[in-house]
């Protein structure tokens, strides 16, 4: 065992800080700049946001590529945080991400207002 | 009324950007009729970025006093309202935000809507002008209730409330807080008429008592006697 290659060093994050990484950059940074607060009936954009990596290590969909779910918590004002608001998932190396919208996925470029289809297959674990 | 207007409005236009999609249809697009509920989304919104400031227009004294331009805007406006505002809005609430506790407080808003519109507008033909200024007076406090709603929100999120709790109290507030002001304003409207007829009445009937030749006519009355009595 001590002969198979480590895809990580030491100094290099975990999959999982990799993916929280990502999920931060790619999805949350853009959200809180495309939400604003309008004279509209839409949600405010919440004051917080958290991501919650939901697995330490990578699953495996139908076509065999690794990918990692998550979750987006959000809290309004001072109050409780609501859980699961966005969840989804980061696919290892491309990095790209997907949100449940639904019973499907969508890119979730969806969310910041491109109007994307669902994705057969994607996040989820084959059996 | 119409600054509120003009700021939904503005903020609106981005339901007619083919495109891309806002907020608020990302936020309820439904996966099931998504294309039929986006279609009555960019219905219901045309129709209120119309009708709207034209009810508001139709209540100043400005066009009241033009009846032929009244006329003709009121059936332009009445005819939207009941075939494409109320309509559309049916549709949408099916799948509002927040169940069917808010599903039916945009129903109910609807219904009022159009029962006041087909009223007032039965109450003009009829000539009954005082019960299509009440009828009117619904339907415009009913569509303010979009201001309102949203101003509220505004404010609620400002001070931190949930907003899935803001989201019914500023829907449900506006909706009958209008039905109630519009009764009590047509209410006191209406006494306040009777007493303007009474005190006209009694004006007319001090005014006919007392004028001149009334006087002359009972001075007449007492002096004629006197003047016998003297011969």
């Amino acid at each position: 065992m001590s002969l198979v290659p480590s895809f990580a060093s030491a100094d290099e994050p975990s999959l999982a800080e990799w993916a929280l990484q990502r999920v931060e950059d790619g999805l949350v940074k853009p959200l809180a700049h495309f939400e604003t607060h309008t004279f509209s009936r839409s949600r405010p954009p919440p004051r917080e946001r958290r991501v919650r990596v939901l697995q330490s290590t990578a699953l495996l969909d139908k076509n065999k590529r690794s990918f990692v779910p998550f979750a987006i918590d959000v809290r309004f004002g001072s109050g409780e945080w609501h859980e699961n608001d966005i969840v989804g998932c980061v696919y290892a190396g491309a990095g790209k991400l997907y949100v449940k919208r639904g019973d499907g996925y969508r890119p979730a470029s969806f969310l910041l207002g491109k109007n994307e289809d669902t994705v057969q297959g994607v996040c989820e674990k084959a059996d | 009324m119409l600054a509120g207007s003009a700021l939904i409005t503005a903020t609106s236009l981005g339901y007619f950007d083919f495109e891309s999609l806002p907020p608020f249809v990302i936020e309820r697009m439904p996966d099931r009729f998504a294309s039929l509920w986006l279609a009555a989304l960019r219905v219901h919104v045309a129709a209120a970025l119309i009708s709207f400031p034209l009810c508001l227009a139709l209540t100043t004294r400005a066009l009241q006093k033009r009846a032929a331009w009244h006329r003709w805007l009121g059936r332009s406006s009445g005819v939207l309202v009941l075939f494409a505002l109320v309509p559309s809005g049916v549709v949408l609430s099916f799948n509002a935000k927040g169940g069917r506790v808010v599903a039916a407080g945009f129903l109910l808003t609807a219904a009022i809507v159009a029962w006041a519109m087909a009223r007032g507008i039965v109450a003009a033909r009829r000539g009954d002008l005082v019960s299509h200024r009440r009828a009117m007076r619904h339907v415009v406090a009913q569509m303010s209730v979009a201001v309102v709603s949203r101003a509220m929100l505004l404010g609620f999120d400002a001070v931190g409330v949930d907003p899935d709790l803001a989201y019914v109290i500023a829907l449900w507030g506006p909706v009958l807080a209008s039905v109630a002001v519009v009764e009590i304003v047509s209410a006191r409207s209406g006494s306040l008429r009777s007493v303007a007829n009474l005190v006209a009445k009694l004006l007319e009937r001090i005014r006919r008592d007392l004028s001149p030749s009334a006087l002359l006519l009972r001075a007449r009355g007492v002096a004629r006697p006197l003047l016998r009595l003297g011969r």
